[in-house]
């Protein structure tokens, strides 16, 4: 499998985050294609092939799902719940990417099954290096299970 | 009527009976020592006419000189016994009356044998039959006496067996009244006393148990009535103020659920506005910095700083109300080793500052491990901060007795402050110095201030400008746990 066939999924419900992280992908020098879905119901119609995405069966799974946990209709942690419920998503990289520091949401993220919890932080500069070090790790450095 | 007076009233009622049955009883043995004494005398009188009869009988036989002796001497006796007072009923007087005029009668008689004296001749035979006829008379006389005064004696004795019967009777009478009214008393204080008291205490159960509405409702107007009437009004006034702290339970149950959604909104939605003008910002200037001049960019560069510095400002709101959130979860805290912890730290962030820290070791107290560190945290980021300008800093933790009390203390000889502005200290945001000075954002004291305060425990401040300044509290003074005190007294001495 070649390096730029990783999809990335973002699933973030907020337009001035999503041109702000495509930035950060962009200026960390991350090549991978993203889909960007605007709620929780549109992410899992996505990987399930369902709905809007029904086209989409048969086709691949993105490596890396970044989930914000405050979104439209079906929240973060609603999203996860039902990923992890799916054989075919069960083990699919999930990084909780998202402004809060609340106690609360980092431990019910991983109660449900993320992978990594990343908190967005204000300062611009900061951001970039925090999607680099995590492109870096879970696309190049991280070694998973083969379908 | 009053207990006390219903009480008296018994009493007085017991004394009364008691008294007379006291009095009855003196006068019965009165009544029977007078027919003991009747009887004695009676027995004295049978005796004495008893001996007279034996010595006239005697005389008259053989005329002896020393029987006529006996008889006068007899006689005395007997005029003794009867002249002397004796207390007697009607027919008892009469019958002794009777038997005195006998004894005269018969003293007379022996008198008139005696001066007949008997001679010689004619005469004698008169003279004999003459003595005869007296001395039978004197014989039928005594032997009436003797049965009068056996009579006499028979009444006596049976005086004395109705006096006893009668005494038998009034305590018996006495003693059965003396039942009724104990029995009428114990009866009595049941339901009076014994009964409203067990009511009582079943009310202050159920009060105890929270059955608020629980009322007592006695309409007695005795003592007991008053205390229940006053329990009534304490259940209401309770019942009135636990439902006042109800409401406002509920308000603020309500306030905190509000402050709590808040809290969480304010975490995920203040912050990504900042986010996007910070970031944005810094697209202009990466993407068009050189078509910028210089106070572009420089607007720019202040639009970041604002947007970090409110980033900032937001997660230390969100600290302090996480601070009032927090359960506590007390238990032995070492103050020591969490100081040591953050001076490591910090050192080892700036490692190019000299700062002697001097911990006092083994500090341990009793409270809640997070916020304490928290609160540990913010004092020394302070001392650290204060200290910078500072050649030869000296930050100290440690503990000393104030009046017998345990004081923690948090010390530093770096900027210090004026002690005039000091009420200022612990409000959130506010500052005592310039941003440019040492940067801040004023939360840090009132996060201090709002774990001793969680904790019970009073924080002062003592400081003066460029001379630094000192945190103490107290961490003994727990509302109402005198055990906890002492344990606590023993693990900060």
């Amino acid at each position: 499998m070649i390096e730029e066939s990783k999809t990335i999924l973002l699933v973030e419900d907020n337009p001035d985050d999503v041109a702000l992280t495509m930035r950060a992908f962009k200026r960390s020098h991350l090549m991978n294609p993203v889909v960007v879905v605007r709620d929780g119901v549109d992410a899992l119609d996505y990987l399930f092939s369902r709905g809007a995405y029904a086209e989409r069966a048969g086709a691949s799974l993105p490596t890396l799902i970044i989930l914000d946990l405050k979104l439209p209709k079906l929240d973060g942690l609603g999203v996860l719940k039902a990923l992890r419920a799916d054989p075919r998503t069960a083990l699919l990289p999930t990084v909780v990417l998202t402004s809060s520091k609340e106690q609360q949401d980092l431990v019910d993220s991983y109660s449900f099954g993320a992978n990594s919890y990343v908190r967005k932080p204000v300062d611009f500069v900061e951001f970039v290096e925090a999607v680099k070090v995590l492109g870096l790790y879970w696309l190049a450095l991280n070694q998973f299970p083969s379908r | 009527m009053k207990i006390s007076s219903k009480a008296k009233l018994a009493a007085t009622l017991m004394l009364g009976t008691m008294v007379l049955i006291a009095t009855s009883i003196g006068w019965a043995d009165a009544q029977v020592r007078a027919a003991v004494a009747e009887q004695q005398r009676c027995a004295e009188i049978a005796g004495a006419l008893n001996n007279m009869r034996m010595v006239t009988f005697e005389y008259l036989l053989n005329r002896r000189e020393r029987a006529r002796l006996q008889e006068q001497a007899a006689w005395q006796r007997l005029d003794r016994l009867f002249t002397s007072p004796i207390a007697l009923d009607e027919a008892a007087a009469r019958i002794l009356a009777n038997l005195r005029s006998q004894g005269e009668a018969s003293h007379r008689l022996f008198s008139e044998v005696d001066a007949a004296k008997p001679g010689a001749g004619a005469a004698d035979e008169v003279q004999r039959r003459f003595e005869t006829q007296l001395s039978s008379r004197i014989l039928i006389l005594q032997q009436d006496s003797l049965v009068g005064a056996e009579r006499l004696i028979n009444d006596a004795g049976a005086r004395i067996d109705a006096t006893q019967r009668r005494v038998v009777l009034i305590t018996a009478t006495g003693l059965a009244a003396m039942a009724i009214l104990t029995g009428v008393a114990a009866w009595w204080f049941r339901r009076d006393v014994l009964a409203p008291i067990f009511r009582l205490e079943l009310a202050t159960r159920e009060v105890a148990a929270g059955n608020w509405s629980f009322e007592l409702d006695v309409g007695s107007d005795d003592e007991l009535g008053d205390v229940a009437r006053h329990f009534d009004a304490m259940t209401r006034a309770l019942r009135d103020s636990f439902s006042q702290l109800e409401v406002s339970n509920r308000d603020l149950v309500a306030l905190n659920k509000e402050l709590e959604s808040f809290s969480y909104s304010v975490s995920h939605d203040l912050r990504s506005p900042l986010r996007s003008m910070d970031g944005f910002s810094l697209a202009l200037l990466e993407d068009y910095g050189d078509k910028l001049d210089e106070e572009a960019r420089d607007s720019l560069q202040r639009i970041r700083g604002a947007s970090q510095r409110m980033g900032r400002l937001i997660d230390e709101l969100l600290g302090l109300a996480r601070v009032t959130r927090a359960e506590l979860k007390i238990q032995e805290v070492d103050l020591s080793a969490i100081a040591e912890e953050i001076a490591r730290t910090l050192t080892r962030a700036q490692p190019e500052r000299r700062v002697r820290w001097d911990i006092e070791r083994g500090i341990v107290v009793r409270g809640d491990h997070q916020l304490i560190a928290i609160a540990f945290q913010n004092l020394l980021d302070n001392a650290w901060k204060f200290t910078s300008k500072v050649g030869d800093a000296v930050i100290r933790v440690g503990t000393r007795h104030e009046e017998g009390e345990p004081v923690c203390f948090v010390s530093d000889n770096g900027a210090g402050f004026d002690m005039a502005y000091s009420s200022r200290l612990f409000g959130a945001f506010q500052r005592l110095h310039h941003e440019a000075d040492f940067p801040g954002t004023g939360v840090g004291l009132a996060i201090v201030q709002r774990v001793m305060h969680r904790h019970g425990w009073s924080l002062r401040a003592d400081a003066a400008l460029g001379r630094g300044a000192t945190f103490y509290f107290h961490p003994t003074i727990r509302a109402g746990r005198e055990d906890d005190r002492r344990e606590q007294d023993h693990l900060v001495g």
